[in-house]
C-alpha cells in the first residue's frame, strides 16, 4: 500500500534531519513556500536545469531544498551548491502558472545562509562593497584596462575590452525647457560602458528630455548585493541610491539589472517614499517609444538585421522587453530569437564566480544566436553584453544603435 | 561542476555506491540525503521511499552498466525523466537505484524523408517539435506538460495529449525502441520497417511504466505540419451543452485533432494567468481544432460552428492567428499549475468513459466534491472521454486530506461503473494500482505479470508498481518495504 | 461495454480451447501459410461472428472474431462509419484472424498499422482462461498492453475470442489516381495521401476526404483517374524501411512511405538475438506445452 502526503512539500521515508548536521532558519513565509504545485513547468525556462538536467539545478527542486530545510533537515553542501548555482533569472517566475514568488525565496535563502552558512566568504563580500565606491573602482579599472593592454590579464578572467577613457556624459538638452529626468548611471556600467550612457543621454535630450546625473552617491542599485544574500549592503546603497535621486522626476535606467532592482525598492526598503521612489523608476525603452516620433527620423537605405537578446531582469522581472521592439522596430529589422527568453548566463557576478555554467548557460543562448541568422545582436543589459561579446557575438546596447543612427543621419 | 563526491556515510550500500560510481562517474553518483529527498517525489502527491542512490548516466552504456551493477547488488532501479509523473509512476519504492535519464538529452538524428527521429530518453517532448519545426514536421502527442516532460517518459506512460483524438497516443508514434533490459542486457524492439518479425514487443514496452526495461533510444514517428490549422473556442452556459456537442460532432461524422473542455472553475483560474480573453461567466468552455486541407478544415469548422450553436453556445470564437491560437492553448495546457490561484494544493484525476456518458459522469463528479466540500476544476479532454477532475485543497486544513481520498476513489469508481477505463494518460503507477482489481479479473492480472515476468523475472525494474501484489502466481518479485497509511 | 461476464460465447470458446491437447485457431484463412503451417493433429477452433455493440457516438464497436471484414463493414458503414482493416477478401477474412495475422491494408499510409485500430482483445489462454485485456475507450493505459501482444502473434499466445476496435468516420470521397510521377517525391509533395503503391514504373495513389481537397491534392500529383489499386502479387511480402524500396527491382508492389512489399516469394526475416530469446521466453511463459498453434512462429515470413 501506498500513501498520499498531506502536500508536495514533504517527503517520505527517514526524515533527512535524522542523521544530524547543520540546522538553518531560512525564515522563508510558509505560505510563499506552499504555493509551488510542483508541476514542474518551470524546469525548461530555467538556465542550469537545462545544461545539467538536474532536479536540483531547478527552480522546483531548489524549492523542495528549501522545504526540506525549513523542516528541520540539516544542511549540507549540495544544498549551499544547489542555491548558489541558481542565476536568479527569474524565467521561472514567468513560466509559473501558480506566481510563486521564487526570486523573493532564493534572496531570503541567501541572506540566512550569509548569517548561517558562512556563505558568502569575505573576498567576495569586499567585491561587492568595491561596486559602491566608484573612484575605488574606477581606479582599479583603469589600472586594470592598462594592464590588458600590456597583456597581464590572464585570459580566463575573460574579461571585455576594458577602456582607458570615458566620454562625458552630456546634461541637460540642447534647447532646453525639456522634460527633466534622471538617468542613473551606476557602477560597472558607467566604469566601463560609459559612452552608452552618452548615447542615452543624446537620445534623451532629442527626445525631449532634460537630463540630470545623481552623482556619485548613487553608485550602486544594490542589486549584485541583494542578490548575494548581503541585504544589509543593499538597503545602504538603496537609501544613497534614494537620497541621489530627489524630487518627482523619472528616473530613466538603461541596464535592464539595475532597474529592476529600483523598482523593487518598495519592497526592500518597505517604506511609503521608497515605494514613491520605485514607482518613478522607468525602464529607458519604455520611456523612449512612446516618444519616438519626436526624434529625426532616422530613415536607413538598409535597414540593419538585430536580434533581440531579452534580458531576464527586463522580460522576467520588469515585463517589459516588449518597449525595446518598439523602439527598434522603426531603424532596424527585429529578429526574435526562438529560445523563450531564456537566461544567457551572465546573472550580475554569477560570470565571474562560476564561470563554467555561465559558458554552458551561454552556449545554448550562441545556438538561439545563430539559428536567427543575424549577424548583430542587442542587449539592454551590461552584464549580458559583457558576457555574450567575451564568446565574440558582436552586441550593441539598443540606445548605442540608436545613436549611431541618429548621428549618420543628416 | 565542483562537488565533492563524499564518502559513503552510514546505512548507504558503499559497494553498490563504488560499482555505481565505476559504472558512470563519481560526480555524477549522488548520496545526498537532500539529493535523494528530492528524488523521491514526481508531480502527484504520492509518497514512496527516498533513493538509495540518484545516478545520471550520459550514454546508453552507462544506463546498461548501471542496470548491471544494480542486479549484482540485488538491488531495485527506477528510470527517470522531467518527473511531470501524475500517478507516482517514477516515485521510488524499495530504497531503490533512481536512473535519472535528463542528460541523455540529444536528437540523434531526423530523417526528413522517412519522418523518422532518433531521440534518447531526455529529450523534452517540445523540444522535438521544435527542433524538426525547420523542416515542416512535428511530434504529434502533445501532452499538457510538453514544455517539460521527456520523451522517455511518454514512452513509459504512453501519454496522450489534446491532439490524440485524432494522431493517436504514444504508442502509434514509436516506431523503435534500443532498449536496457531489466537484466541490463541490449535490445531492440521494433523496428525502422512496417512489420517487424515476431511478437509486438514495442508496443508492449510502451506504457509499460519502466517495468519492463529502460529505452535508451527511441526512434518516433514525425508528422508533417497540416497545411491548415483551426481553433475555435465556444462557451456555453452549461456543461452539459458543452458535452453533447462533443457527442453531436463525432457522430457527424468529424474527428476534430482536438476537442478539450474546460469548466468554469477552469476557466476563471486559466484566464487570471494567460488573459487570453476565455469568458469568465461561462459555465464551460470548449476549445477545439481542426487540421488538414483547406476544404475539409472549412466543412468541419461549419459543423463544429452549427452543432454548437444548435446545443446552444453563446459565442463560437475562431483564432484569428498563429498568436491567438498559441495563448488559446496556453490557457489549456497550464490549467492544472493555474489552479493553485484557487488553492495551494491539487490533487488531479485521470479516468476515461465512453463519451456518450460524459454529462452523466461529470454531474456525478460535481455531486461528490460538494459533498465532500470540496473545490472541483475539470479541464479534459472531452473528445476522447478522458477526464481530468481536478480537486483544490488547503493541506493545513484539518481531515481535508480523508476528505481528498473518499472523494477520489468515488470518482474513479463512478467512472468505472459508467464502463469507463482507471487511466487514459497518467497511467498506475502506485496510485492506482490497487484498483486495478476493479477492472481486471486475477486471471488477467495474472496474464499481465506473465508478461512483466519474461522481461524481469528478478522483479528488479520499478517495482510494486501497476499490479496489485500478489498478482497471482509466480511473483517472484522480493518483498519491498511500501509506507503504511494506505490510499484505498 | 465490458461486462463482467462472459458471454455464452465466449465461455464456449473457452471450453472448446480447453486445457490440453494442441488446437489450431481458424478464420478465413485467406492468410493461412503465414508463419508455418499447423503442425498435424491440433484441433481446429473456431470463434463465433457477429457484432454485439455498436454506437456510432461512441465511434467503437465489440465484435466476435469471427465476424468476417465483410459483415463488419456492412456493421458501422450505415452510420457511415468503418474500421480500415481493408484486407484481401472481406467476405472470407475473419476480424479475429486479421489480427492474429497482424498483416495492416494497402491504406496504412494514412490510416496506421492495424494494431492502432485494436482498444481491447479477449482472448482464451493456454490454460483455458478467458483473459481480458484493454477497453472501450480509445485512450487507456490501464496495465500492461496485452492486446498489442495478441496483434501478430498468429494465434500462438492466446485464441482470440471478441475484440473492440476503433472506427472512423467514412471519408466523403475515396479515389484511385495513377500515372507514372516519382511516388517518392509524391508522397512528400502532398498532404497525407491514404496510399501510394508502387510496381518501380507506374505510381497508384488513393486520395480520400473533401471532394475539393481530393480534387486539389490530385491535380498536385499530376496523374490521371484510373480504377482502385493493381493487383497484388501473392506468396511473399518483405518489410523494408520506406527509404530502401527506391532500390526495388524485379516483379513487386510496394507501399511508399509504409515499407511493406507484395511479391510473389517468401523472403526471410531478422531479429536480433536478445529479441528472439525474450520472444521465445514469452511464448514459453504464455504457452508452456506448446499447445496453441503448434507448428507456427510468429517470428517466420
Amino acid at each position: 500500500m501506498a500513501t498520499l502526503s498531506a502536500s508536495r512539500g514533504s517527503t517520505g521515508g527517514v526524515p533527512v534531519s535524522a542523521q544530524g548536521g547543520r540546522r538553518l532558519d531560512l525564515n522563508l513565509d510558509a505560505d510563499e513556500l506552499a504555493t509551488c504545485v510542483a508541476c514542474g513547468l518551470c524546469l525548461p525556462h530555467c538556465p542550469t536545469y537545462r545544461v545539467s538536467g538536474e532536479e536540483g539545478q531547478s527552480p522546483r527542486g531548489r524549492i523542495a531544498l528549501m522545504r526540506e530545510v525549513a523542516k528541520g533537515a540539516a544542511i549540507t553542501d549540495e544544498f549551499v551548491d544547489h542555491m548558489d548555482s541558481c542565476i536568479q533569472c527569474r524565467g521561472c517566475e514567468t513560466a509559473c502558472p501558480a506566481d510563486v514568488p521564487f526570486g523573493k525565496l532564493m534572496e531570503e535563502t541567501r541572506e540566512a545562509m550569509v548569517s548561517g552558512a558562512r556563505y558568502q566568504p569575505l573576498w567576495r563580500r569586499l567585491g561587492y562593497r568595491l561596486l559602491g565606491a566608484p573612484r575605488t573602482l574606477r581606479t582599479l579599472s583603469a589600472l586594470a584596462a592598462l594592464a590588458q593592454r600590456l597583456g597581464l590579464l590572464p585570459r580566463r578572467l575573460n574579461l571585455p575590452h576594458l577602456p582607458l577613457r570615458r566620454g562625458k556624459v552630456p546634461l541637460g538638452s540642447p534647447t532646453g525647457g525639456g522634460e527633466a529626468v534622471w538617468l542613473f548611471t551606476g557602477c560597472v556600467m558607467d566604469a566601463w560602458m560609459r559612452d552608452t550612457h552618452v548615447s542615452t543621454a543624446r537620445v534623451i535630450a532629442l527626445a525631449g528630455g532634460e537630463v540630470m546625473l545623481p552623482g556619485p552617491r548613487a553608485a550602486c542599485c544594490g542589486a549584485l548585493a541583494i542578490h548575494a544574500g548581503l541585504r544589509g549592503d543593499a538597503k545602504r546603497l538603496a537609501l544613497r541610491t534614494m537620497d541621489a535621486m530627489p524630487g518627482q522626476a523619472p528616473i530613466l535606467v538603461n541596464s535592464a539589472g539595475c532597474g529592476a532592482a529600483l523598482k523593487a525598492y518598495g519592497e526592500l526598503i518597505a517604506t511609503p517614499s521608497a515605494e514613491a521612489f520605485s514607482r518613478r523608476v522607468k525602464d529607458i525603452h519604455s520611456w523612449l517609444a512612446p516618444r519616438m516620433s519626436l526624434l529625426p527620423a532616422t530613415v536607413a537605405a538598409e535597414p540593419e538585421v538585430v536580434a533581440v537578446q531579452d534580458p531576464c531582469h527586463l522580460r522576467h522581472v520588469q515585463r517589459a522587453h516588449l518597449p525595446v521592439r518598439e523602439v527598434l522596430s522603426q531603424f532596424a529589422v527585429v529578429v526574435e530569437l526562438d529560445d523563450e527568453g531564456l537566461c544567457c548566463g551572465a546573472g550580475g557576478a554569477y560570470s565571474l564566480l562560476r564561470p563554467a555554467e555561465a559558458a554552458a548557460v551561454r552556449e545554448r543562448k550562441l545556438a538561439a544566436i545563430r539559428r536567427s541568422g543575424a549577424a548583430k545582436v542587442v542587449s539592454a543589459n551590461p552584464g549580458c553584453a559583457l558576457h555574450l561579446a567575451a564568446a565574440g557575438v558582436n552586441v550593441t546596447h539598443p540606445l548605442d544603435l540608436l545613436a549611431k543612427r541618429l548621428e549618420e543621419t543628416p | 561542476m565542483k562537488r565533492a563526491a563524499k564518502a559513503a556515510g552510514v546505512g548507504l550500500p558503499s559497494a553498490l555506491i563504488a560499482d555505481l560510481r565505476a559504472a558512470t562517474s563519481p560526480d555524477r553518483v549522488r548520496v545526498d540525503p537532500l539529493e535523494r529527498a528530492i528524488y523521491g517525489r514526481d508531480a502527484s502527491l504520492c509518497v514512496g521511499d527516498e533513493p538509495a542512490v540518484v545516478v545520471f548516466p550520459v550514454t546508453p552504456e552507462e544506463v546498461a552498466e548501471v542496470v548491471r551493477a544494480c542486479n549484482r547488488h540485488g538491488r531495485p532501479f527506477v528510470a527517470r525523466g522531467s518527473g511531470t509523473g501524475l500517478a507516482g509512476n517514477a516515485v521510488p519504492l524499495g530504497e531503490p537505484v533512481v536512473i535519472v535519464t535528463t542528460k541523455l538529452n540529444k536528437v540523434l538524428s531526423v530523417d526528413a524523408g522517412e519522418r523518422v527521429a532518433w531521440v534518447q530518453p531526455g529529450v523534452l517532448n517540445l523540444d522535438l517539435s521544435r527542433h524538426t519545426a525547420a523542416l515542416g514536421l512535428h511530434y504529434a502527442p502533445d501532452p499538457s506538460s510538453q514544455q517539460v516532460c521527456t520523451i522517455g517518459g511518454n514512452v513509459a506512460t504512453n501519454s496522450g495529449g489534446p491532439h490524440c483524438l485524432a494522431y493517436g497516443v504514444t504508442n502509434a508514434h514509436v516506431l523503435a525502441l534500443k532498449v536496457v533490459l531489466p537484466d541490463g542486457s541490449l535490445a531492440q524492439l521494433g523496428g525502422l520497417d512496417p512489420e517487424p518479425a515476431g511478437y509486438d514487443l514495442r508496443g508492449v514496452f510502451v506504457g509499460s511504466e519502466g517495468m519492463l526495461g529502460i529505452a535508451t533510444e527511441i526512434a518516433v514517428r514525425l508528422m508533417p505540419d497540416p497545411p491548415e490549422v483551426a481553433t475555435l473556442l465556444l462557451d456555453f452556459m452549461d456543461v452539459s451543452a458543452g458535452a453533447s456537442t462533443v457527442s453531436d460532432v463525432i457522430a457527424g461524422g468529424l474527428v476534430p485533432a482536438a476537442m478539450e473542455m474546460m469548466d468554469a472553475n477552469a476557466v476563471k483560474v486559466v484566464e487570471a494567468f494567460v488573459h487570453a480573453g476565455y469568458p469568465t461567466d461561462a459555465a464551460a468552455v470548449l476549445l477545439v481544432e481542426c487540421e488538414g486541407l483547406p476544404a475539409g478544415v472549412k466543412a468541419s469548422v461549419d459543423l463544429i460552428t452549427e452543432t454548437g450553436q444548435r446545443n446552444g453556445a453563446r459565442t463560437v470564437r475562431l483564432a484569428a492567428d498563429d498568436v491567438e491560437r498559441d495563448l488559446l492553448w496556453k490557457g489549456r495546457k497550464a490549467a492544472f499549475g493555474a489552479v493553485a490561484r484557487l488553492a495551494p494544493d491539487y490533487y488531479l484525476h485521470d479516468t476515461v468513459v465512453p463519451r456518450t456518458r460524459l454529462v452523466e459522469v461529470l454531474e456525478k463528479v460535481y455531486e461528490i466534491s460538494a459533498r465532500h466540500n470540496l473545490t472541483v476544476v475539470n479541464v479534459f479532454h472531452a473528445g476522447d472521454g478522458n477526464l481530468h477532475p481536478l480537486l483544490a485543497f488547503d493541506s493545513r486544513t484539518e481531515g481535508v486530506m480523508d476528505s481528498v481520498h473518499a472523494a477520489g476513489e468515488e470518482i474513479v469508481l463512478a467512472s468505472l461503473a459508467a464502463g469507463g477505463v482507471l487511466s487514459g494518460e497518467h497511467g498506475i503507477g502506485i496510485e492506482k494500482r490497487d484498483l486495478m482489481g476493479h477492472l481486471f479479473s486475477q486471471a488477467d492480472l495474472a496474464a499481465q505479470d506473465r508478461l512483466r515476468a519474461c522481461f524481469d523475472p528478478d522483479g528488479l525494474a520499478n517495482p510494486s508498481k501497476v499490479l496489485p501484489s500478489p498478482s497471482g502466481c509466480g511473483d517472484l518479485r522480493p518483498q519491498v518495504k511500501v509506507p503504511a497509511g494506505a490510499w484505498v | 461495454m465490458l461486462p463482467r461476464e462472459f458471454s455464452r460465447d465466449l465461455l464456449g470458446l473457452a471450453e472448446e480451447v480447453g486445457t490440453e491437447d494442441p488446437v489450431t485457431p481458424l478464420g478465413g484463412s485467406t492468410q493461412w501459410e503465414v508463419g508455418g503451417l499447423p503442425g498435424p493433429g491440433a484441433r481446429e477452433v473456431r470463434v463465433a461472428s457477429g457484432i454485439l455493440e455498436y454506437e456510432p457516438a461512441e465511434m467503437t464497436v465489440r465484435c466476435l472474431a469471427g465476424t468476417t471484414l465483410a459483415e463488419l463493414a456492412d456493421g458501422v458503414g450505415e452510420a457511415g462509419q468503418m474500421v480500415p482493416l481493408d484486407l484481401p477478401q472481406p467476405q472470407k477474412a475473419t476480424v479475429g484472424g486479421v489480427l492474429a495475422v497482424g498483416r495492416s491494408g494497402i491504406r496504412r499510409l494514412h490510416y496506421g498499422p492495424i494494431r492502432d485500430h485494436v482498444l481491447g482483445v479477449t482472448f482464451v489462454d493456454a490454460a483455458g482462461e478467458l483473459i481480458r485485456s484493454g477497453g472501450p475507450t480509445v485512450k487507456n493505459v490501464s496495465g500492461f498492453d496485452l492486446c498489442r501482444l495478441m496483434v501478430g502473434s498468429l494465434g500462438t499466445l492466446g485464441v482470440i475470442g471478441e475484440v473492440i476496435l476503433r472506427c472512423m468516420p467514412l471519408p466523403s470521397l475515396s479515389a484511385w489516381y495513377c500515372g507514372s510521377a516519382d511516388p517518392f517525391e509524391l508522397r512528400s509533395r502532398l498532404f497525407s495521401p491514404s496510399s501510394i503503391l508502387w510496381d518501380g514504373s507506374t505510381t497508384w495513389l488513393c486520395l480520400e476526404g473533401h471532394p475539393a481537397d481530393v480534387e486539389a491534392q490530385a491535380r498536385l500529383s499530376g496523374l490521371r483517374p484510373c480504377e482502385g489499386p493493381p493487383p497484388l502479387p501473392q506468396g511473399g511480402r518483405a518489410s523494408l524501411r520506406p527509404s530502401d524500396l527506391k532500390t526495388l527491382t524485379g516483379e513487386f508492389v510496394a507501399e511508399v512511405g509504409v515499407g511493406v512489399v507484395h511479391l510473389s516469394e517468401a523472403v526471410p526475416r531478422l531479429t536480433d538475438e536478445r529479441t528472439l530469446a525474450l520472444q521465445k521466453q514469452i511464448k514459453q511463459s504464455f504457452d508452456p506445452a506448446g499447445r496453441l498453434n503448434p507448428g507456427r512462429t510468429a517470428w517466420l515470413p
